[in-house]
């Protein structure tokens, strides 16, 4: 069970990429559902027993009742089910606040070179720009965890230098103090970027340095999606792909209906090395197709 | 005390003293009933130009009858502190309701997208939790609360923070002025006839935002006797003296789920999820509410018995959600 897996699709692979991050006896606070809890529940199961699952409408450590019905990821009986506690999104914004969230997990529209992240329009805001839903609960996560993880996809408009809007903060203009001197928790702030392609962290300058790649792509291919030149670590390792016993959790238990994994091309193991499959990935949608 | 720098956004004036005498003269001490129908409850609460808060979302035991009545009375010019939303906010603004937003998060879509645009609706922005913070200093009497948040974001600049120079600590720290609504529309698993009020689970700032808001409507699935509140208590999540009117609305929350009570109403959900994000608001609104009477009238003919059997029956988990 714990032999490689020769099958999954990108979304999984960064599911298990994070999972693999998740550290025990911490906290994870995030919006309930999607990738993140998939991630932080993975690892519960195979790794970090002790890790608490916390989302913004105040639910402590659930054990989420899965699947859920579309959207019901917050404020249900399914995803508060078996939780410590039931508060509010003030009590655990209180709680954030007080510094006891130790890991928050954001899936991101867009990000920079800084870890910045833009959820509310992309163009000009008081121009010609889409808009998009604002900040909901990433600002406070990316503000008052001590460690914050973006999750975002491998593409040129999702990696800009300076994101459009800053909805969320990450070292915003990237200068010493620049959270503090804006009123932000002293020691908080980005820790990691991870995509289906590749892993990031922050150089000594808070900028994006590329530590990880994906072995179905190149370091080149990586960077051709990005509109920014990241800094670069040392070396470069390869990411780890998913196990046979990750993905059977994943499929048969958190995500039986694939309404989390089912976006994104799928990774074969073929003649020794991994590679894009030819066919059966849902190809490039943005929802899920069994949503 | 010096100010470091302050975002331009419009913001309702906090008036904690003027506050305290909105409630001195309107928030009746005295046990008498409430209970009223929706329509009654927002054509006597909800006035046009209100700022209105509604405590969680259109899908998850939100007060999505009340805000269903709230359209068809056609109500005019509403300010919404549209955080934790998914579609509440698309669909008042869809049906002409509003004219600014404070946002936190919400769906947006064609039709908020163009009202925006157009200059018909003004947006500010905040986030979910500076949103409630703000609540909680309304429900506190304070002027404004000080968060540990938002500083730094561009929405920041959108909106009625500030960042001082903390007179405490020296450092910079970020300000925002507290808020206490015109209205806020509650949805609640149960209530007496008074406004004593229980809400099982979890939630966003449903205690806040009552003790914060000039005027309080509560729907609640069920209405029990005050016996029973003084026989428990410690459940009583919303205290009478702050609720103005209680709207017996079994179901008040479909399409959406109640903890414990029923669950959602998937296809609906799509539905409502799909005419936001695709600019079918108005197909939405004549089929759900203005070619409806009342919530009563919704019941039975858009759902029926049997569906509505199905969905109290598909909530299997009541651990927690029943005294």
């Amino acid at each position: 069970m714990t032999e490689k897996a020769t099958h999954f699709s990108e979304r999984e692979h960064q599911i298990c990429a994070v999972a693999h991050m998740v550290e025990d006896a911490k906290t994870y606070w995030v919006t309930g559902g999607g990738s993140p809890m998939a991630a932080i529940l993975l690892a519960k199961k195979l790794y970090a027993p002790d890790a608490v699952y916390v989302t913004e409408d105040g639910v402590l450590g659930a054990e989420p009742a899965l699947p859920f019905d579309p959207i019901m990821n917050m404020v249900s009986s399914r995803a508060g089910y078996r939780a410590l506690q039931w508060g509010t999104m003030n009590t655990v914004g209180f709680h954030a606040q007080i510094g006891l969230m130790d890991y928050g997990i954001i899936n991101t529209l867009q990000v920079d070179m800084h870890g910045n992240i833009n959820s509310t329009a992309v163009g000009d805001y008081e121009g010609e720009h889409r808009r998009f839903g604002g900040p909901g609960g990433a600002d406070s996560i990316a503000a008052l965890c001590w460690r914050t993880i973006l999750l975002t996809d491998q593409q040129k408009r999702k990696f800009v230098p300076r994101v459009d809007f800053i909805s969320s903060p990450g070292f915003l203009d990237g200068s010493p103090g620049a959270r503090e001197n804006a009123g932000l928790p002293r020691g908080t702030g980005p820790w990691r970027v991870v995509t289906p392609w590749s892993v990031f962290d922050y150089d000594e300058n808070r900028r994006l340095r590329l530590t990880g790649v994906s072995p179905f792509v190149t370091v080149d291919q990586v960077l051709a999606e990005m509109s920014f030149e990241p800094a670069m670590a040392p070396e470069i390792d390869v990411v780890e792909t998913p196990t046979e016993e990750e993905l059977l959790i994943l499929r048969t238990e958190l995500d039986a209906r694939g309404q989390i994994t089912d976006v994104g091309r799928w990774i074969e193991f073929r003649d020794g090395e991994y590679v894009f499959a030819e066919s059966g990935g849902a190809g490039d949608t943005s929802l899920p197709r069994s949503w | 005390m010096r100010i470091l720098s302050e975002g331009q956004g419009e913001y309702v004036r906090p008036d904690p003293d003027g506050y305290r005498e909105w409630v001195r003269d309107h928030k009746s001490r005295a046990m008498v009933s409430k209970l009223m129908t929706e329509k009654e409850a927002v054509q006597k609460f909800v006035q046009d130009g209100d700022y209105l808060v509604y405590e969680c979302t259109y899908l998850q035991r939100g007060p999505s009858s009340l805000i269903r009545e709230v359209i068809r009375q056609r109500k005019k010019d509403l300010w919404l502190g549209a955080k934790f939303t998914w579609v509440s906010a698309a669909l008042l603004v869809g049906g002409g309701c509003v004219a600014k937003l404070d946002v936190g998060f919400f769906l947006f879509g064609p039709v908020v997208e163009s009202a925006i645009r157009e200059g018909r609706v003004k947006a500010y922005e905040y986030s979910n939790v500076v949103m409630t913070n703000r609540i909680m200093a309304g429900a506190m009497g304070l002027p404004f609360i000080a968060v540990r948040s938002f500083g730094g974001t561009d929405g920041f600049k959108y909106s009625g923070a500030k960042i001082i120079e903390d007179p405490y600590t020296g450092r910079p720290t970020v300000i925002v002025p507290a808020l206490n609504p015109d209205v806020a529309l509650i949805h609640v698993h149960q209530a007496d006839i008074y406004g004593n009020a229980r809400v099982f689970g979890t939630g966003i700032s449903h205690s806040e935002a009552a003790l914060a808001s000039r005027k309080v409507i509560l729907s609640a699935e069920e209405i029990i006797d005050t016996e029973q509140i003084r026989r428990d208590p410690g459940r009583t999540t919303i205290p009478y003296y702050v609720v103005d009117a209680v709207v017996h609305a079994p179901f008040g929350a479909l399409p959406g789920t109640v903890q414990g009570y029923y669950a959602s109403d998937t296809p609906h959900v799509i539905e409502v999820v799909g005419s936001v994000m695709r600019g079918l608001v108005d197909a939405y609104l004549e089929r759900w509410v203005y070619s409806l009477e009342s919530q009563q009238e919704l019941l039975e003919k858009r759902m029926g018995v049997a569906k509505l059997l199905e969905l109290q029956q598909r909530e299997t988990i009541k651990e927690g959600y029943r005294p």
